[in-house]
């Protein structure tokens, strides 16, 4: 078994003639929080939306779990372990509460005879979305929403999460909560791959720290090297890599 | 004033059939932004199927199957797959175009085909009338009436209360969502073409009695849903309900105390002053989308 849950391979692709991901390649180590970091149109979030499979790739391989998932559809993903919960708000409004966390079973394998339990176990652990279960989800707060989407999302207990950006619209409080969770997945075992735009406050708290820049690899280190490193303070102010090296 | 009730319940009547149009356009609308110009033919159609199947010498009752069957392929899937996938890469403008094309095809078609003429057609709502506190009701627009209200109940409780109804309106409301947490999107989207083509088919049962099967009969009821989809809220399956019952009754009493010759500018007039003051619709919500 290999030490990284997820392995990209050289990924070319974009939107349409724009090419946003050149030749990306990095892991996420298994059982640890990775947090990818890099200035606005690295393709971090693009990088995302190419493992998931809601993007073409023109080039490049995505192994997750020791298996070639290049190009697989959604429902083999989720199956295979790998949950992804991107930006923004990602909830159906107008189903209740407790409807919208049900569809996280859509993909669920056959056999899964527990459904039930297991949204009601998920409602248990966030006791603002138990209180508001019939509600319609566009009545949640932007936390709340968040609350609702990892709910769904862990429903069919992940090996990977691949969460982009959940602090963005959050109080200071609900970001503080996020983080917990996530480490409290990570040290159930549950694998964490992060983008955040607030890099410092992130790494401080992951196993793992990757920059992007351009569609590009430029560092994977421990989360407190790369917090350490002067080149990544550089280059979150507008300089790069190279500039500073020369 | 004793025939108001049964000028209102008539109303109803026609309402309900405009209801089942109505929401099949704006499920149409919802999962995939088709705007069906062609609906009222859609309505018009399957009539024609089914006398056809008749002609050939099936009983009334297996007629319908086969011609909501029919309706299901024709107007639901080989609908979806040979016009609006191929136009909607092109976006909602041409599909919408496409759509109205679609309309002037079905109607020159089934004129020269089958007949220029307007045909008679079985019902199955019994006729005669009920004399409801001394006022007498059709029976036939009672049960029209209460046939559509059945429909729609039913409709609204496999969206609600069914997995697979859930996962149409998880597709509905966010397609990419849904994409995400292994929603089939495509096969939502394939089976709210079916389900409106069995609306449609249903539809065409019970007008096709009272309006009797013409090529042209398209034309009045492709309005009256798209005005009743409007009224009611384009994003609702009960605004649709509500326009559809509402521009019936309205249609109705104007006809009958206004000027029959101005009756179908009633709901238009209904429609401009909704848009005026309700541009989302009776029952319907604002609506954002970016561009």
């Amino acid at each position: 078994m290999s030490d990284a849950i997820l392995e990209v391979e050289n990924l070319v692709g974009g939107y349409g003639e724009m090419t946003i991901l050149n030749g990306a390649s990095f892991k996420a180590p298994r059982g640890a929080i990775t947090t990818v970091i890099g200035p606005n149109g690295a393709g971090k979030s693009t990088a995302f939306k190419a493992i998931f499979g809601l993007l073409k790739l023109r080039a490049g391989r995505v192994l997750f779990d020791g298996a070639d998932v290049t190009g697989a559809t959604q429902r083999r993903l989720i199956a295979a372990g790998l949950c992804y919960i991107p930006q923004g708000r990602n909830v159906f409004p107008e189903l209740s509460v407790r409807h919208n966390i049900e569809l996280g079973l859509v993909a669920a394998p056959p056999d899964l005879r527990d459904g039930a339990q297991r949204v009601e176990a998920a409602l248990d652990r966030f006791p603002s979305l138990r209180k508001k279960a019939g509600q319609q989800a566009s009545t949640l707060s932007g936390g709340e929403q968040k609350q609702l989407e990892i709910a769904r999302g862990l429903l069919l207990d992940p090996k990977l999460v691949m969460i982009d950006e959940p602090s963005i619209g959050l109080s200071p409080l609900m970001v503080r909560q996020t983080f917990d969770m996530l480490r409290a997945l990570r040290d159930r075992g549950v694998s964490v791959l992060l983008i955040e735009q607030n890099a410092r406050s992130t790494l401080e708290i992951s196993d793992y720290g990757l920059v992007l820049e351009l569609g590009r690899t430029r560092m994977f280190d421990r989360a407190e090297k790369v917090l350490a490193d002067p080149r990544v303070v550089h280059l979150f102010l507008g300089g790069s890599i190279e500039g500073d090296a020369a | 004033m004793s025939n108001l009730l049964d000028l209102v319940v008539s109303g109803l009547g026609t309402g309900a059939i405009y209801a089942l149009a109505a929401i099949g356009f704006t499920l149409l609308w919802q999962t995939s932004q088709t705007i069906n110009f062609a609906q009222g033919e859609f309505v018009m159609l399957p009539a024609f199927l089914m006398l056809a199947v008749m002609r050939a010498g099936a009983p009334f009752w297996l007629a319908i199957l086969i011609g909501v069957a029919l309706s299901a392929a024709l107007l639901g899937l080989a609908f979806k797959r040979l016009l609006v996938d191929p136009m909607l890469r092109h976006g909602v403008l041409p599909l919408a175009i496409a759509t109205m094309a679609l309309s002037i095809a079905l109607k020159e078609s089934v004129k020269t085909f089958y007949s220029a003429e307007a045909q008679p057609f079985p019902s199955i709502a019994p006729s005669g009338s009920l004399s409801i506190f001394g006022a007498s009701v059709s029976l036939q627009s009672l049960c029209v009436f209460a046939f559509g209200v059945v429909v729609v109940v039913a409709l609204n409780l496999f969206l609600d209360r069914t997995s697979t109804g859930r996962q149409m309106q998880a597709a509905a409301q966010n397609p990419t969502v849904a994409r995400i947490i292994g929603i089939p999107v495509e096969r939502m989207v394939t089976l709210t073409f079916v389900i409106n083509a069995v609306l449609v088919a249903l539809a065409s049962l019970l007008v096709t009695p009272i309006y009797l099967a013409k090529f042209s009969s398209g034309e009045t009821l492709g309005v009256a849903a798209f005005v009743a989809a409007i009224v009611g809220g384009f994003n609702q399956v009960r605004g649709a309900l509500v326009g559809g019952l509402l521009i019936g009754v309205v249609d109705n009493l104007a006809a009958a105390y206004v000027s029959t010759q101005y009756r179908a500018a009633v709901p238009l007039a209904l429609l401009i002053v909704v848009i005026l003051f309700r541009p989302q619709g009776l029952m319907g919500r604002a609506e954002e989308r970016t561009v």
